[in-house]
């Protein structure tokens, strides 16, 4: 509660905690239904986990599939997601997401300057499924001029990965940016990059903070917030913490919860998540501090044993935001000539599957041994890998970086990073059966459509097998990471935080990596973690404008 | 080829300066990043340095050579990326300073985005590497010395287009920083530093 001397420093209708894509989406929601905005975000750029994200929406149903001549229906969408959900959700906020979605983006496009484009080629994460789509519910939203944002553009977010090159994911998947590295446009590039334009995470959020600015709404970063504030059982305010000093902001129409996830913090990631996220791939402030200011209101929680999983890799010494950067593995383990095993030699996964899905297998339990035998994991690469596709940050032609571990054989390369020796010999040769026959018989890489996005479509008869016979032989730690954890508050189809007593909250919303994920441990698709998010952002928003 | 100069001057005389950047040793931790150095011979060392590509720091280490031992004039070096593609070199150039009644050189225009490009990876340069030093420079009249950095780095390999746009806005805070530190160093032992 408000004590008796505290006044507010700021009034506002609907407060917004977090600049990610859910909360830049809530705020111009709130906004264009009338309300006064207030945002608040700790760090001192705008965008959070959206902003080094790939940046692609995954929208069932949207409007721009019928340009790309796809079909799509609700009825689809609902029977593939509720399969990933595997009955882990609430059926209900699956089909107010398939509901409101197609709105939000329509919405989006009217209010800032985002363009989304479909991408055909762009797969479901499990096309074979019943009401999956080969592509076109993965939305990208192109390259964003930062110039646009005048003085705000130094305050945006760069991803460390993505933002590095100015190239929409429709140019990247044309371009073949891992198969065919030497066709890139370097030139083109590095022309982009001095001119300021951004693509992926980076594009979307601007976009979308140029259309909150547009309203005369300025994030008010590096405050972060410390405790929501309730006056006779709803939240009305906020106590939050800038520039070392605490300030109270009052929110009359509700305050919308839209701080990321918790996957940089070691005490909630032991408490509640069946794997162990070591190396995450978001920013280093995801904490899940809007999640315990949520619990410490009764706010029911969901979903908390999973997240949007991912493999990591880390160049040692390289780091963002002051931390060991992790970065991403989408297609190191996708293309020929690669393969993941664990420390006994043995293949465990279909190393080209969608990365969500992917890790699961890392952290399966022995029960009687009680050890996990697939940690650790490494990836193993041939010398015909470095010579056709990009590794981290090369390309063919340039030295492999003395820190990757290689030998001249299997077994030598073995011994060095502490795996069975003839473990690993014995796979690698049933592998290359494999890679010659265009047939994985053990796991099945290849045999998606998905898997093939991000092979080598000119490899055959496989795009996702090559074998791995020709010296030197090279290994990468594969890391058990995270784009963001996927637990949080339970809400209603308003995006309204509920108590464990089933009761909204009220004044309370959430949306994003904050709020109970609506896919349980699924990934239905290329976005399905901002699509989600956004769409969420522009219920809450538009509920607490209302309320 | 991103290629950046940056000069500063001294109450000191060209000599005292000499005496200090003759010996690589002596100036090596000076370097924006510095992490460690290890000498080879008397005219090759490795350096390893944290730097920043666009918003990320990474570490590197590259293998300097030096080609010119000119005293007290001047040192030159190359540079050679031992993981990365890359390859510059640098020159430190001591001289007494232009008389005042010379005319001072114009820099050049560049235009508003370049400034503000300039600006940002300036702010991006502090934030990554702490406020760097604050020094005020002799009046022109005291000034004994003048001290230049020049300094190249040029990517390589098909990519390099790209991170040569990237590593270009950083070399002009990299020069300031190391010439400054120079002098800042060289001016606190001597007890000549400007007020």
């Amino acid at each position: 509660m408000w004590g008796r001397k505290q006044k507010p420093q700021i009034e506002t209708d609907v407060l917004v905690i977090g600049s990610g894509g859910a909360g830049l989406v809530a705020a111009l929601a709130a906004h264009q239904a009338g309300a006064k905005v207030t945002l608040v975000e700790k760090a001192a750029k705008a965008g959070g986990t959206t902003a080094v994200s790939g940046g692609v929406l995954w929208i069932p149903n949207n409007h721009h599939m019928g340009k790309a001549g796809i079909a799509d229906s609700r009825a689809e969408a609902l029977q593939y997601v509720k399969r990933l959900a595997d009955g882990r959700s609430d059926e209900k906020l699956i089909e107010t997401f398939l509901d409101e979605a197609p709105q939000m983006l329509k919405f989006v496009e009217e209010v800032t300057p985002v363009r989304f484009q479909a991408l055909p080629k762009y797969p479901d994460y499990h096309p074979e499924f019943a009401g999956a789509k080969p592509g076109g519910r993965s939305l990208d939203p192109g390259l964003f001029d930062t110039k646009q944002l005048g003085a705000w553009k130094d305050k945006l977010r760069r991803s460390p990965v993505f933002g590095m090159t100015a190239m929409s994911v429709s140019e990247a998947t044309e371009w073949g940016v891992f198969s065919k590295p030497l066709k890139l446009p370097f030139k083109l590039l590095g022309q982009r990059f001095s001119e300021g334009l951004v693509c992926y995470g980076g594009a979307l959020v601007g976009g979308l903070l140029k259309g909150l600015l547009d309203r005369g709404i300025e994030p008010l970063l590096q405050t972060a917030a410390r405790d929501l504030v309730v006056e006779d059982g709803r939240v009305v305010g906020l106590k939050a913490v800038q520039n070392g000093k605490e300030i109270l902001i009052s929110a009359k129409r509700g305050v919308i919860l839209a701080s990321g996830g918790f996957e940089w913090s070691k005490t909630l990631t032991a408490q509640f998540l069946g794997g162990i996220v070591t190396h995450p791939n978001s920013p280093p402030g995801n904490d899940g501090d809007g999640l315990k200011m949520a619990m410490a209101l009764g706010a029911d929680l969901a979903n908390m044993s999973e997240a949007w999983w991912c493999p990591s890799i880390d160049i040692p010494g390289e780091e963002y935001d002051g931390q060991q950067l992790h970065r991403g593995d989408f297609a190191i383990r996708s293309l020929p000539h690669s393969l993941i095993v664990n420390r006994r030699g043995n293949r465990f996964v279909n190393e080209a599957q969608n990365y969500n899905d992917l890790m699961k297998p890392f952290f399966h339990v022995d029960p009687v041994a009680y050890e996990r035998p697939n940690l650790p994991a490494w990836v193993i690469l041939d010398q015909q890998f470095v010579e056709h596709y990009a590794l981290l940050t090369i390309v063919p032609g340039m030295p492999v970086p003395e820190w990757i571990p290689r030998a001249q054989t299997i077994g030598e390369l073995a011994e060095k990073i502490g795996v069975d020796s003839k473990g690993l010999t014995a796979t690698v040769e049933r592998f290359n059966g494999f890679a010659k026959s265009g047939v994985d018989s053990e796991f099945g890489r290849g045999a998606s459509l998905y898997d093939h996005f991000y092979g080598d479509l000119d490899q055959k008869p496989n795009p996702n097998l090559g074998t791995v016979e020709k010296a030197p032989f090279y290994a990468l730690q594969v890391h058990p990471g995270a784009i963001g954890t996927k637990g949080g508050a339970r809400v209603d189809s308003r995006a309204r935080v509920l108590h464990v007593n089933g009761a909204p909250i009220a004044g309370l919303y959430a949306a994003g990596n904050v709020m109970a994920g609506i896919t349980g441990p699924g990934y239905p698709g290329a976005g399905s973690t901002i699509g989600t998010a956004m769409t969420f952002g522009y219920i809450a928003g538009r509920d607490a404008a209302k309320s | 080829m991103p290629e950046v100069e940056y000069m500063t001057t001294m109450k000191l005389p060209p000599e005292q300066v000499w005496e200090f950047v003759r010996d690589m040793n002596n100036w090596a931790p000076f370097l924006t990043g510095y992490q460690r150095h290890e000498i080879e011979n008397e005219t090759d060392s490795i350096w390893t340095l944290k730097g920043d590509v666009g918003v990320l720091s990474r570490t590197v280490r590259l293998k300097a050579h030096v080609t010119e031992w000119n005293g007290p004039e001047r040192v030159a070096f190359t540079l050679v990326g031992i993981d990365e593609v890359v390859e510059g070199g640098g020159m430190l150039t001591i001289a007494k300073p232009s008389p005042a009644d010379a005319p001072i050189a114009a820099p050049p225009k560049r235009g508003l985005w370049r400034r503000m490009v300039d600006g940002f990876f300036r702010w991006l340069f502090r934030r990554m590497n702490g406020p760097g030093v604050k020094r005020l420079e002799p009046a022109r009249a005291e000034a004994a010395s003048q001290l230049t950095f020049k300094l190249r780095m040029d990517a390589g390999g098909p990519s390099g287009p790209l991170v040569n746009a990237m590593l270009a806005p950083a070399l002009m805070p990299a020069a300031e920083d190391l010439a400054n530190k120079i002098a800042a160093h060289l001016e606190q032992l001597h007890g000549v530093a400007a007020r």
